[in-house]
């Protein structure tokens, strides 16, 4: 991101002057308070939004410059985990994860093939004809990264993955997480979890009123 | 390909029986609108068949003054076949109107027997291309020395003409206010039905489908819910119309009305077309743009 000017229609200034480089295969965390940013900046980069000012380049394709109907095709290279899950509470958790690949035209039996694969790493495996209602918060989350993740992205976009959770299971999350960067997928945290943050160790990017205020690696949520 | 179509039949099933209820109200609107559009078809197709009818017979008939010289008969033929607007002269010979007569009444022929002489005269019948011209002719040709008297359809033929004009146009502009409210209709369902399902077509967008498709299923729903209506008002229509018109054929057996074969293509095709186009071009007009911004 070079030179990033978010200011959204009722004159709030969301991001200002935002200069990030993630390269690929990295992990970071993205921290600061509710209302710092966060949420904008990783909807800028799957171009849910696009900067007031400035570029934002995502492998390499400038996001100002893509074409709607392209899009669809750059959301294939992304996998987006969000705050409030967004499952499809009508349909089980196999068909979660499958919905992904068939509306970008997989074969039936590679979804079936890559589903299962997905849920067997995540652990929901034995869970697969069970509807999301009746998962706890933990495994709704991990059908959400399940979901992100079956396409092989690479990015991964995780937005308060460890919201409601409990340390444990929190953990359990990032793990996960980190399982998924070592195959070789970029994954960008968004997270105010102190605990989490400062255990993992990784690159911290924290935000806050839509400013970098620090980017250290290695880093602890607070200065 | 083939894939995607299965996807697409399969989704717009499921959002059928998800709202199903919405679905059914959609179906039975839809088809009551198709059965009124239907009924204007049917009744400007006879019209139409009955306006062709009268328009084949528009002829005026001159009658000639009696012991007309053939030289004067020939001479006025020739003239009136000149006229403007004139179709079509023929020159029917007092013999040949004695023997017409005949032969309508058939078994009553026993009436003429006792006649001492034809009194009929001779006459001219002229056809005319448009019913407009058949006054103006008419008024034409009666100026003529040997013409006794003229004879047509005249102002009945012309106000049924008009009354049928006018409500082939009425006709038109109804069945277009109609098609203008079901559009509207199958507009709102599948708006509401896209609201229900909402967050699919988030997530779809998010995961990189393309913005037709997500359109497809809906547009199939719509053509579904289009077809299966126009089949309904039609199966209604064309068991209706057997049993009016065969009524109609047992209090006026020689009323000309469009045949049953004839109508069941025509209509049939209008409404499957009509219904099926209505469906799709409703589900298009509710899902002109997918977002993919600012989810």
């Amino acid at each position: 991101m070079f030179h990033v000017f978010k200011t959204f229609p009722n004159k709030i200034h969301a991001l200002w002057d935002i200069n990030i480089h993630i390269k690929k295969g990295e992990f970071v965390f993205l921290v600061g308070p509710t209302g710092a940013g966060k949420t904008t900046l990783l909807k800028l980069v799957y171009r849910g939004i696009l900067p007031s000012k400035g570029q934002v380049i995502v492998d390499g394709v400038n996001l100002s410059r893509l074409k709607l109907p392209l899009v669809p095709y750059l959301r294939r290279e992304i996998g987006i985990v969000f705050q409030d899950f967004k499952l499809l509470y009508d349909r089980n958790v196999f068909e979660n994860v499958a919905f992904s690949l068939r509306v970008v035209g997989t074969k039936n039996i590679v979804i079936k093939q890559k589903v299962n694969e997905a849920l067997n790493i995540i652990g929901l495996y034995q869970k697969k004809n069970t509807y999301p209602h009746l998962l706890s918060g933990g495994e709704q989350q991990k059908l959400c990264i399940a979901r992100a993740v079956v396409s092989r992205p690479l990015i991964l976009l995780t937005d308060e993955p460890t919201g409601n959770l409990d340390p444990e299971t929190s953990w359990e999350i990032m793990k996960l997480l980190f399982k998924i960067n070592i195959w070789g997928t970029t994954v960008v945290v968004a997270s105010h979890d102190k605990l989490m943050v400062d255990k993992a160790q990784k690159r911290v990017i924290r935000l806050e009123q839509g400013e970098v205020v620090s980017d250290t690696r290695k880093g602890i949520y607070a200065k | 390909m083939i894939r995607n179509i299965l996807f697409y039949i399969k989704e717009a099933f499921l959002s059928t029986k998800k709202n199903s209820i919405i679905s059914l109200a959609t179906v039975i609107c839809l088809t009551a609108t198709l059965i009124i559009v239907g009924v204007f078809l049917i009744i400007s197709f006879n019209i139409d068949v009955f306006i062709t009818n009268i328009e084949s017979q528009l002829t005026a008939i001159a009658y000639f003054k009696d012991n007309l010289p053939e030289a004067e008969v020939q001479k006025l033929v020739n003239e009136i076949s000149a006229l403007k607007g004139v179709k079509e002269v023929h020159y029917i010979s007092k013999e040949e109107a004695l023997q017409r007569l005949r032969e309508d009444l058939a078994e009553h022929e026993d009436i003429l027997a006792g006649l001492p002489e034809n009194p009929l005269p001779s006459s001219l019948e002229i056809k005319v291309y448009e019913t407009d011209y058949l006054e103006e002719i008419a008024n034409l040709i009666g100026q003529y020395k040997g013409v006794e008297e003229v004879n047509y359809g005249g102002e009945l033929t012309r106000s049924l003409m008009m009354i049928f004009n006018f409500i082939r146009k009425a006709g038109v502009g109804i069945v277009l206010v109609l098609l203008t409210i079901s559009i509207l209709i199958m507009f709102s369902v599948i708006k509401i039905s896209v609201h229900s399902r909402e967050q699919e077509i988030e997530i779809m967008a998010l995961v990189g489908a393309t913005s037709w498709f997500i359109r497809w299923p809906f547009i199939i729903e719509g053509f579904l819910k289009g077809l299966l209506s126009s089949l309904v008002a039609f199966f209604v229509l064309s068991k209706a119309y057997k049993y009016f018109i065969n009524q109609v054929r047992e209090i006026i057996p020689f009323m000309p009305m469009g045949m049953e074969q004839e109508f069941v293509i025509k209509v049939g095709i209008l409404l499957v077309l009509l219904g099926t186009l209505i469906g799709i071009f409703g589900s298009m007009l509710s899902l002109r743009k997918i977002s993919y911004e600012e989810l």
